[in-house]
């Protein structure tokens, strides 16, 4: 079959496949996505307006931006190149359909033609998003630096733009051309450290300091900086030439993971998204772990089981704990010299690496029929995997705060700095537990509080205890250092034991709350309502039919000797002839006159 | 027709880290023979004809078809493969699905033979339907449909009685055999004891090991598969 076959083909499917979408589109649905996405955007923008401020940056700190605001921007373009070789070495960044796979790439058309669309496709969308993110950071930077609106709205779409080619052109050529995992690695590593290092000043310049140039256009024009658009469409070419080398094991299954993964996030159902993230890395448990089991027959099985998960983490998952610790740590350092808002980086980072450490506890969730065989309760197992998990968190905290009290620069106090450890790993674990207890937020569930990624802040109230042994370092209050950190973090251990609580109890707090709930329901209130109408219809029947007796009258107001088979029907009878429909909602029918009255009144 | 055989494999290894799913394996298949792969769970059916298919990147080993390279196009030409689990798309009808696979393969689209695999398979009221909507079994029976509709001369097929109702395992049969007859070698990987009986040739599997070659009887191949 000829390219142009092949082109004319596919051509046709994707006429015929346009044309069933716009049928079934729900054009309702589709307008309220686009009016929650502008929201959300707003939303952002103003938080990050109100975040950078207002006032014009001092002379010196324009020469700073002048002096490394390109290396500094050139790391976010080292990270797009790191991130785009990744992607690619795992069959990135297209995202097909699993019968595009089968049908179209088993078949013999070109599959240089059949990929390409895609890509160009994908590549269009993510232009415009970094086009669109380009644009209004360079909006935002123009509050604090020199230049006019334009120039900063052209150069930050155009640098958006450079970064979006550059990673998803790197991410075409490694699929392309199946560069291993390990070799993607050490490609992107090396750049994003020639990129760290240039900005500390340890390393001669980067390239992608060349590229982050541009970004700062307004401010400073060096011509080197036009490279980054030419380098990032040569990127994109030379990607789309090697498309056809795409590996069909890795398309086909990321096919099914991006699919699942999408679904997974807009239910925010963050579990599923983190195992779904781990299989499209291929991040698999060793099969032999680091440390060999226990031969001994275990006292506190839940916990043995435990450790047995954590000894089975692979390389990739200890890396990105370790990482994560020192993004901690360094975020402390920040805080500790004045940087507040770094207690946010800090928590997140901690409650990145406390995620890792609940997955004893996330695969006993993963597998309820499991737990719900076990002759205990799901609390209690719960529970028993706390231990390893805060234990995993702590250590992580304690390497964090290593970090911050290392003898480099000016680093925290060490007993500041460990006590902060510990609190930060508890509270991340505890944000972390609560994250995938809670599972993705049921959308008519009224106790659902929080989302699964907001429940993880809690992270960020971990770094309490730095803030007061600054706030004492300063003279702001009595205490040293050390013992105010420890006040705080005492409270904040009763956090921790509240998330134990919650833990534990859930399920009964949970069935209490939805009993209650359902109580106090409109529907629920009427059927009670309905119930004690029909009882005390009940009663006055009785007494009425009480009544009659002692007067010696039957129903029609004749004399009761006429016969006693005209006695009032029995309670049971009765009871059986207004069988008023229990429907919810609005009540009328016979259940709602007032018979006993009327008889009365008559 | 070449003289090439319809299948030559070479050392065909596939590894997942430190588990090996298929060891090196040795194969020739000539053209138009009907082989029975078999074997239990785990034995590396599915992961060797998936990388014949070409749906697996081989660790080791080269894969021929026909004489053609695995990726080529012309060996993608002339192998068709038939799934355990049926991938369609979710916004096209049956017909449409057989027309553009067969058009994707050089040929005309829906034609008189898609329309009789259709009524032989019980699909001819569904014809026209969404196969989204589909059962299991109809699914099934589609995905026999599309692998059948195009032109080929080699066919793999995965657990294929998997989900088919009696009259629908029993068209398949009457379809592997009508092909075989044909002059398309068949590859067929089964569960199934009673299908080594109308075969030319048995290949029994063993965690990734080949463990016997040959002509075997249903009761040797439970013996050998251990069931």
């Amino acid at each position: 079959m000829t390219v142009e076959q092949s082109a004319a083909v596919l051509a046709d499917l994707r006429r015929a496949r346009r044309k069933q979408r716009v049928a079934a589109i729900h054009w309702v649905d589709a307008l309220y996505q686009v009016y929650v996405t502008g929201i959300v955007s707003v939303v952002i923008i103003v938080l990050v307006s109100g975040w950078v401020g207002d006032g014009d940056v001092s002379a010196g700190a324009l020469a700073d931006v002048r002096d490394h605001g390109p290396a500094v921007m050139g790391l976010l373009v080292a990270l797009a190149i790191f991130s785009g070789l990744r992607a690619g070495s795992r069959g990135g960044p297209l995202a097909l359909e699993k019968p595009d796979v089968r049908h179209v790439l088993l078949s013999p058309v070109d599959r240089g033609v059949a990929l390409r669309g895609p890509a160009w496709r994908q590549l269009r969308f993510l232009t415009a998003v970094g086009a669109a993110v380009g644009a209004v950071a360079g909006q935002l930077a123009l509050r604090r630096l020199p230049g006019n609106p334009l120039e900063w709205l052209l150069v930050g779409a155009a640098f958006g733009v450079t970064v979006v080619g550059l990673g998803f052109g790197c991410a075409l050529l490694a699929s392309g051309l199946k560069l291993p995992g390990w070799a993607a690695s050490l490609v992107g590593g090396l750049l994003l450290a020639w990129a760290a290092g240039d900005i500390v000043g340890s390393l001669p310049a980067s390239p992608t300091s060349f590229v982050g140039a541009l970004a700062i256009w307004p401010v400073h024009v060096d011509p080197l900086g036009a490279a980054g658009p030419v380098l990032a469409g040569v990127a994109v070419l030379v990607g789309m030439r090697f498309v056809d080398g795409t590996s069909l094991e890795a398309a086909e299954r990321r096919t099914a993971l991006v699919g699942q993964m999408r679904f997974a996030v807009t239910l925010q159902d963050l579990r599923t998204v983190l195992v779904l993230r781990r299989q499209l890395a291929q991040e698999k448990p060793r099969s032999r772990p680091w440390i060999p089991a226990i031969r001994r027959h275990p006292h506190w099985p839940v916990l043995h089981r435990g450790v047995r998960s954590v000894a089975r983490w692979p390389i990739s998952r200890i890396v990105r704990v370790v990482l994560m610790a020192v993004i901690a740590g360094l975020s402390l350092r920040g805080v500790w010299h004045g940087t507040t808002p770094l207690v946010i980086l800090a928590g997140i980072a901690m409650w990145v690496a406390a995620l890792d450490a609940a997955e004893p506890l996330g695969q006993e969730i993963d597998h309820p029929g499991r737990t719900d065989q076990f002759p205990i309760e799901r609390g209690v197992v719960f529970v028993r995997h706390l231990p390893i998990t805060l234990l995993v968190s702590i250590a992580t905290g304690l390497l964090a705060a290593a970090v911050a009290a290392a003898p480099f620069g000016d680093g925290v106090g060490w007993g500041p700095a460990l006590v902060t450890g510990v609190a930060l790993g508890m509270l991340a674990a505890c944000g972390a537990v609560v994250s995938v207890v809670q599972g993705a937020p049921d959308p008519v569930d009224t106790l659902s509080m929080v989302t699964p990624e907001i429940a993880g802040g809690n992270a960020v109230a971990g770094t309490l205890p730095l803030i007061a042994a600054r706030a004492s370092v300063r003279g702001i209050q009595d205490p040293p250092p050390v013992p105010a950190a420890v006040n705080v973090t005492m409270v904040l251990t009763g956090v921790a034991v509240l998330v134990g609580g919650w833990v534990r109890f859930r399920d009964d707090i949970h069935g209490f709350m939805a009993e209650a709930a359902e109580n106090m329901s409109p529907t629920k209130a009427a059927e009670r309502m309905a119930e004690e109408r029909r009882g005390e219809e009940e009663r006055e029947a009785d007494v009425l039919a009480e009544s009659r007796r002692i007067a010696g009258l039957d129903d029609d107001g004749e004399d009761q000797g006429a016969g006693a088979a005209k006695r009032p029907p029995s309670r049971q009878a009765r009871a059986k002839k207004p069988t008023a429909p229990s429907t919810p909602g609005v009540r009328g029918g016979t259940s709602a006159k007032p018979i006993g009255r009327r008889r009365d009144q008559k | 027709m070449s003289d090439a055989p319809a299948l030559h494999v070479e050392g065909l290894t596939k590894a997942y880290d430190d588990l090996i799913a298929l060891h090196p394996l040795d194969l020739e298949v000539p053209a138009g023979q009907s082989v029975a792969l078999i074997g239990h769970n785990g034995s590396g059916k599915s992961t060797f004809l998936r990388m014949v298919a070409g749906l697996l990147d081989p660790s080791a080993g080269d894969v021929e078809i026909a004489g053609f390279d695995l990726t080529e196009v012309e060996a993608r030409a002339t192998t068709s493969y038939l799934p355990d689990d049926p991938v369609l798309y979710d916004d096209l009808s049956l017909r449409e699905h057989a027309d553009y696979v067969s058009r994707l393969h050089g040929g005309d689209g829906w034609d008189d033979y898609a329309e009789s695999l259709c009524e032989r398979l019980g699909l001819a009221e569904r014809i026209d339907d969404l196969p989204a909507r589909f059962s299991r079994g109809l699914r099934q029976k589609s995905a026999i449909v599309l692998a059948l509709v195009r032109p080929f001369s080699l066919l793999l097929v995965d657990e294929p009685f998997v989900g088919l109702d009696l009259p629908g395992k029993e068209v398949l049969l009457e379809l592997l055999d009508e092909v075989h007859g044909d002059g398309a070698a068949t590859l067929v990987a089964t569960h199934d004891p009673a299908y080594v009986d109308r075969v030319d040739r048995s290949l029994a599997l063993r965690d990734g090991e080949v463990i016997f070659d040959g002509t075997a009887s249903v009761e040797q191949v439970l013996h050998l598969v251990g069931g």
